[in-house]
């Protein structure tokens, strides 16, 4: 008798706290996102948790390469990603993305309709839903260049030979290279290409060298005037009071452009929350808190007039940009045979 | 020897070995034989593509490249340790010596290569200092270039060398020298006759512990080198991520394993029997790693303890 009614104390304390484990643990859901580094403010994420009693779990990549080979290399769990506009083609085309119900994401309606008409990687959004664009540009440390023009052509410059870097990232590269010439940033015409190389090789003894990474510090310290690469990361770099030296444009023949979206993807657990967190993502106040972060220019049209800092550029200097896709196997064969013909020199 | 339950001993090791290093290998293996998948990964098929690939002057270009740097920074990392080693092991502050060796390890290695930057760079302090001194009027570039990235290795992997000729010569009887020089060596001899034959089994191990990791270095030529620094760490890295060919990152990484592991076989081999740290010639047993090599100098042919 005693040992059965123990037995059953114990069952009774045993359901008791895996009722409480439930409950505690299920209060609220939760969600995975796989983001961008410094991408969405810590605040506006913990506002997201209170307002909708999700526990948000943040992971984060410092590139879409990065990203993607997680996923493809088994990486799972996640319920939303933030691939750029090429990585989404290629994630529709391997099946890692769930279709939308674009009705679940009324605030899409706030996104720019001309960014949208843009779009050739998800032309419907079915896969996607916009969140922020932007563009590498050029930096220029006026107080020590002046006299050039705003075109790719500065990087032939030889006056400000061993000054300057443009990025390691052969989209980036061939993609000046190919508007320089007139082309698109998607060509993979082997004699474009070829032309494109040419103007690269022309502009490689004037720079120090391809750089992603550290680039920002060395122009900031003063050591590289010309640089090629993201506005946000170099104004981040660079000391309030001497902001000003900084002359950052898009060249005039236009620029590879990215745009990141979100994307649920299709082992998605959290469906439901992550339709939630994408719609909350794209309301005008949380869009305009997100710009004014980052000091980017919004897509979302309604968070312009809410934004209380001035972008580092405008959404309108985005109009010459083209928005890179998915070059395709081929294309990406050619594009790395060239690439590596400027990195290595055969 | 005794065949006791020694055998057991090495199951965690064998486990940890086959778990986190065989079966990632045999990944790597398979991989650079599968056919490079349309959008990343691999497709079921074997070939060898990724071989032919390998074949390519561009990779031949980089891998000459690699070990020129590799080979050099390694040479000047042990001349710079073998004195270091020896005043160590002389020194009678030897723990001191020894935690300011170990120091630099408390920082994070990628703030020491931008702590690097701080100094070489065209505005950074060694310039400044030339320009104070009147020395110079324009900058000086120090940085992006081979020798800045050699630069950097020798000083990151200087560690790695010094404390294993630190061990070895602190075992290293030092009468044998004066034994040397009372029968007629000159200070030079009683070195390169004495000293470094018996620890030449620390050379080996700094060289293999210098080399190797300055052999597949990623971060340091991504970092200070410039347009032309391109190693086979950042070749494997590329094809991994830009170029989505897996079966060619693979296929490279391979290579390297198996020019390392042949190289290593080949030191071994020019080494005699000497056993990876332990005194040098004579020590045969594993278990006698550290057998003084007054003991090995005295019996030639190293004696069974």
């Amino acid at each position: 008798m005693v040992s059965k009614s123990a037995r059953a104390a114990l069952a009774l304390v045993v359901l008791g706290v895996l009722v409480l484990a439930s409950a505690c643990g299920g209060s609220g859901q939760k969600l995975y996102l796989y983001n961008w580094t410094y991408y969405i403010p810590d605040d506006v994420i913990e506002d997201f948790e209170r307002s909708h009693g999700v526990d948000v779990i943040v992971d984060s990549y410092s590139s879409n390469e990065e990203m993607y080979n997680k996923l493809v290399a088994g990486g799972s769990g996640y319920d939303i990603v933030v691939p750029s506009g090429d990585y989404v083609s290629i994630m529709i085309a391997e099946g890692l993305l769930k279709e939308l119900d674009l009705s679940r994401v009324p605030n899409l309606a706030n996104v720019d309709p001309s960014a949208i008409a843009r779009i050739g990687f998800d032309p419907d959004n079915r896969y996607s839903v916009p969140f922020m664009m932007g563009a590498a540009g050029v930096s220029v440390n006026s107080s020590k260049a002046e006299g050039y023009a705003h075109s790719w052509s500065i990087f032939g410059d030889e006056r400000l030979r061993g000054r300057m870097t443009m990025l390691d990232d052969m989209r980036e590269v061939l993609g000046a290279a190919l508007k320089f010439l007139g082309y698109s940033v998607n060509d993979v015409d082997p004699a474009h290409l070829e032309q494109a190389r040419q103007v690269v090789e022309s502009w490689k003894p004037n720079l120090v060298k391809f750089d992603a990474e550290a680039f920002a510090k060395s122009f900031a310290s003063g050591e590289f005037w010309v640089v090629q690469g993201y506005a946000e990361n170099v104004f981040l770099e660079y000391d309030e009071e001497r902001r000003g030296e900084i002359d950052f444009f898009f060249p005039q023949e236009g620029m590879p452009m990215y745009l990141d979206s979100f994307c649920i993807l299709s082992g998605a657990q959290n469906v439901d929350t992550a339709y939630q967190f994408i719609d909350y993502m794209l309301s005008p106040e949380i869009a305009a808190r997100v710009s004014d972060y980052l000091m980017l220019p919004s897509p979302n049209v309604p968070a312009r007039e809410l934004m209380t800092v001035t972008p580092n550029y405008s959404f309108d200097d985005l109009a010459a940009g083209e928005f890179k896709e998915d070059l395709g196997l081929e294309g990406l064969k050619l594009y790395n045979k060239v690439w590596r013909q400027i990195r290595v020199g055969n | 020897m005794k065949q006791g339950p020694g055998g057991l001993y090495a199951a965690p090791s064998i486990l940890w070995l086959s778990v986190f290093f065989v079966a990632p290998l045999l990944i790597i293996v398979a991989y650079s034989f599968l056919t490079q998948g349309q959008r990343g990964g691999v497709e079921w098929k074997p070939t060898l593509d990724a071989y032919k690939a390998i074949a390519n002057p561009t990779f031949l270009t980089v891998t000459v490249n690699t070990i020129v740097v590799a080979l050099g920074a390694t040479l000047v990392t042990i001349l710079i340790a073998l004195p270091c080693g020896y005043h160590m092991a002389r020194s009678k502050r030897q723990n001191l010596l020894l935690l300011l060796v170990i120091i630099p390890f408390w920082t994070n290695f990628l703030i020491r290569i931008y702590a690097w930057i701080a100094i070489l760079g065209n505005e950074g302090f060694l310039n400044d200092l030339l320009r104070f001194l009147g020395l110079t009027d324009e900058p000086l570039r120090f940085l992006y270039n081979r020798w800045a990235v050699g630069l950097v290795l020798v000083y990151t992997y200087l560690p790695y060398a010094i404390l294993p000729l630190f061990s070895t010569i602190d075992k290293f009887d030092f009468s044998l020298l004066e034994a040397a020089r009372d029968l007629g060596a000159t200070k030079l001899k009683a070195i390169t006759r004495v000293l470094l034959p018996n620890i030449r089994g620390g050379v080996f191990t700094a060289f293999l512990f210098t080399f190797i990791p300055i052999f597949g270095a990623y971060a340091v030529p991504l970092l200070v080198g410039g347009t032309e620094s391109y190693m086979l760490g950042n070749l494997i890295a590329d094809e991994l991520t830009k170029s989505r060919n897996w079966p060619l990152a693979a296929a490279i990484s391979l290579v390297i394993t198996l020019v390392t592991t042949v190289g290593v076989m080949l030191l071994l081999r020019a080494g005699g029997t000497a056993t990876l740290g332990s005194g040098g010639a004579g020590t045969k047993e594993p278990e006698e790693g550290a057998a003084l090599p007054a003991q090995s100098v005295a019996s030639a042919e190293g004696e069974p303890a």
